[in-house]
């Protein structure tokens, strides 16, 4: 059909940028939310003074609609600390934000799950907290938590599509850039909307077979 | 009219698949009478209890139930058509099933899982069934777990709940499906013992079981099962004391040693 | 930092315009009751199709779930809202528009329909064939069986999980504002454009937020819990 040419296959220069852009969004929120997720568990877990900083971080990271985590971040924190200075920024802040969250709760349960005796026989031969920690329980939460992360991942795909609001040139912003100019949004709508289901589709296929494996060869349950 | 039997198995024939598990089955059992069915694992006697009730469906034969046939009905014309699963439902109220893992539905209150099908099938009024229920518990001698939750009961309980739940339906015959196989010693003989008083009562029964004990001294005829078919018949006596055929022979020696010459 | 930190969390211009402000957020308890309802119902259809005889009737299942459980919300709402009425509206061969809240309803009920089907469909597959049996040998019809055997016991072990969407569902409903229902956040913009005071409002709405989603969460947690368990031993 003449509009899919027209609006779909003659604009996929602009639709593979925003692509680009929602890939890198994506990854750096996630790259950032594992490590936040991280800290905020181990704060948790072994920083006792803190604790209570950190379950109220997580709650309120967990408990806030994305889109207001994303506004908020947006138009408030650089009052508040000068940061973020770009639209760009704001939008992985506020992803990361929110995944932190729920993965330091994942990050927990799977540390959780560690035996005790395992951590005990670390100790015993002499290896430091920290280096047990490191070596010993760290690679074993990372291995059971791993289809979790994957899944969270897909959330900060379906999540990154609101940063669009707030002019981050992704997928969904150069769609709507379309729309806006042709004004006939059938078929680019819904090409954008294939795309996205196809990415998220292929990622939590990923988390399943990456799932079934782990469970395969070290008998992990996905937590 | 009393001639008429109140379970008839003809001819019945079932395959899953390539597997022919039912070779060509027939028996009667007669009103008020206790057949029992023994033989080795995997010889088709759940299949075959399971096909009576429909839970299968048979490749061919017929079950008639009280001279009616299960599975097809003759239409006007004189042809043999597959009965809708509603007959079905009808005709299935004359049979009470109890299952090896008793299969109680654990969010009802005991009293809730025998009221059940009075109610919503058979539609009796909310007092009638609950009245029906409790007689019906009482028969099983569990009056006092009424109000208790099925996981709430040890395993010899639970399947004297299903076997009154079964009976609340008020079936023309019981089947028995190794009712007391999954349950310990101790727990199999309260469960016998209701089984017992049901046969004393005349209730028409075919049971499935590996007591051969309490096969001997209730039934009125048992049945050894071979491979799909029926390959020794005949009343206890017959069947325990005087085995004709070498397979079931040895079969029982495994049970009742003391039956081999 | 400090005058900043002060201005954020200033509750005068939130107080100033309460009024309107909890109007927006009826709409959005509003479009969460009404996606909820739609998601619960079109969930349950999708998993039935999913455990259905038919293989046909399965992959139709099963296509829904991965369309909608995949598909971003805010696409999904921006693809009910634009393209939708124009295609059904090129099949009658007449101009058609939705409403803002109607596109919002479907779109939501939709996506976390996709949700609640797998939800659903593992609670039912998690009920042993054993009990099934047991309802047909009793003469109970596959309607009465899966009304009164299925459902209430995949209800209560859906729940937790349940809760979790439920939750999802309701952080989803702030971004109707986008297709301009006028939800909390839609009334917040509104007034920070004629206040200039983005600060103390989005703080205060993220703030709102917060409050309800984790309160509501915790009492319906702790009750769902205090109802499996007085019926499970
Ligand atoms: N639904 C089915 N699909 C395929 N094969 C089946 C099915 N049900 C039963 N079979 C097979 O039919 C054969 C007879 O099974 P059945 O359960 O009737 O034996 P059984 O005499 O009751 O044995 P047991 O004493 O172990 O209960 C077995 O080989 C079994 O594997
Ligand atoms: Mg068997």
């Amino acid at each position: 059909m003449g509009n899919w040419e027209r609006l779909v296959w003659n604009q996929r220069h602009l639709l593979l940028d925003g692509l680009v852009v929602t890939v890198e969004i994506c990854l750096i929120a996630f790259a950032a939310a594992i490590l936040g997720g991280l800290v905020l568990c181990l704060v948790r877990l072994y920083v006792r003074p803190l604790r209570q900083v950190a379950i109220a971080l997580i709650e309120f990271f967990r408990a806030t609609p994305i889109f207001v985590q994303l506004l908020w971040v947006n138009y408030v924190w650089p009052e508040l600390f000068g940061w973020p200075g770009s639209f760009f920024t704001a939008g992985w802040v506020a992803l990361a934000l929110q995944s932190s969250g729920y993965l330091a709760e994942t990050f927990r349960a799977g540390i959780e799950a560690v035996p005790r005796g395992q951590r005990e026989a670390g100790l015993s031969a002499g290896m430091s907290h920290p280096l047990v920690f490191r070596r010993i329980v760290l690679p074993q939460v990372l291995l059971m938590v791993a289809p979790s992360l994957v899944n969270q991942f897909t959330v900060i795909v379906k999540s990154s599509t609101l940063v669009s609001v707030i002019t981050v040139q992704d997928l969904m912003f150069q769609s709507q850039k379309i729309v806006n100019t042709w004004l006939d949004p059938i078929e680019i709508l819904t090409a954008t909307a294939a795309i996205y289901i196809l990415v998220v589709f292929a990622v939590s296929a990923l988390g399943k077979a990456l799932a079934d494996l782990l469970r395969r060869r070290y008998g992990l349950a996905a937590s | 009219m009393s001639s008429i039997p109140a379970i008839s198995v003809v001819d019945v024939h079932k395959s899953f698949g390539p597997l022919a598990v039912l070779k060509g089955v027939s028996f009667d059992v007669p009103r008020g009478s206790v057949v029992s069915m023994i033989g080795a694992s995997g010889s088709g006697k759940s299949t075959l209890l399971r096909c009576i009730n429909h839970l299968e469906t048979p490749s061919a034969g017929e079950i008639y139930i009280d001279g009616e046939p299960m599975h097809f009905r003759v239409a006007g014309d004189g042809q043999r058509k597959p009965r809708p699963i509603a007959e079905i439902n009808r005709l299935r109220r004359d049979l009470g099933m109890v299952f090896q893992q008793f299969n109680l539905w654990p969010h009802m209150t005991v009293l809730g899982n025998v009221v059940e099908a009075p109610r919503r099938v058979r539609g009796l009024k909310r007092s009638e069934a609950g009245e029906l229920a409790l007689e019906c518990l009482r028969r099983v001698h569990l009056l006092d777990k009424a109000g208790e939750y099925p996981a709430r009961l040890s395993g010899g309980q639970q399947q004297r709940v299903a076997i009154a739940r079964a009976l609340a339906m008020q079936p023309k015959a019981m089947l028995f499906d190794e009712a007391t196989s999954s349950l310990d010693p101790e727990l199999t003989d309260e469960v016998l013992a209701v089984m017992r008083d049901l046969a004393r009562d005349g209730t028409t029964m075919i049971v499935v079981t590996h007591e051969m004990r309490f096969a001997r001294e209730v039934s009125d005829r048992v049945l050894f099962l071979h491979n799909g078919l029926i390959e020794e018949a005949g009343a206890p006596e017959e069947v325990f004391g005087a085995p004709k055929s070498e397979r079931c022979r040895q079969f029982l020696s495994k049970y009742l040693p003391k039956y081999v010459q | 930092m400090s005058a900043a930190l002060a201005e954020a969390l200033n509750p005068a211009v939130f107080w100033e315009y309460r009024a309107i402000l909890l109007k927006g957020l009826a709409f959005n308890f509003y479009v969460f009751a009404c996606a909820a309802a739609a998601a619960l119902i079109l969930g349950l259809g999708a998993a039935l199709l999913r455990v259905n005889r038919w293989r046909a009737l399965r992959w139709a299942g099963t296509l829904h779930v991965e369309i909608f459980r995949n598909a971003p919300d805010y696409v999904m709402v921006v693809w009910i809202h634009f393209v939708l009425p124009l295609l059904l509206g090129l099949a009658i061969g007449r101009r058609l528009e939705f409403p803002p809240f109607l596109s919002a309803v479907i779109a939501l009920g939709l996506v976390y329909s996709g949700y609640f089907a797998e939800t659903f469909r593992a609670g039912i597959q998690s009920i042993p064939l054993g009990q099934i049996e047991a309802g047909r040998a009793c003469g109970m019809p596959e309607r009465l069986i899966l009304w009164r055997v299925i459902l209430p016991q995949v209800v209560r072990r859906m729940l937790p999980e349940a809760v979790n969407q439920f939750v999802s569902l309701f952080k989803a409903t702030t971004i109707v504002s986008l297709i301009a229902v006028p939800d909390l956040m839609y009334q917040v913009s509104m007034v920070t454009q004629q206040e200039m005071r983005p600060l103390p409002l989005y703080t205060g709405a993220a703030l709102t937020y917060f409050a309800i989603v984790f309160l509501a969460a915790s009492l319906v947690r702790a009750a769902a819990e205090r109802w499996r368990q007085k019926v499970y031993a």
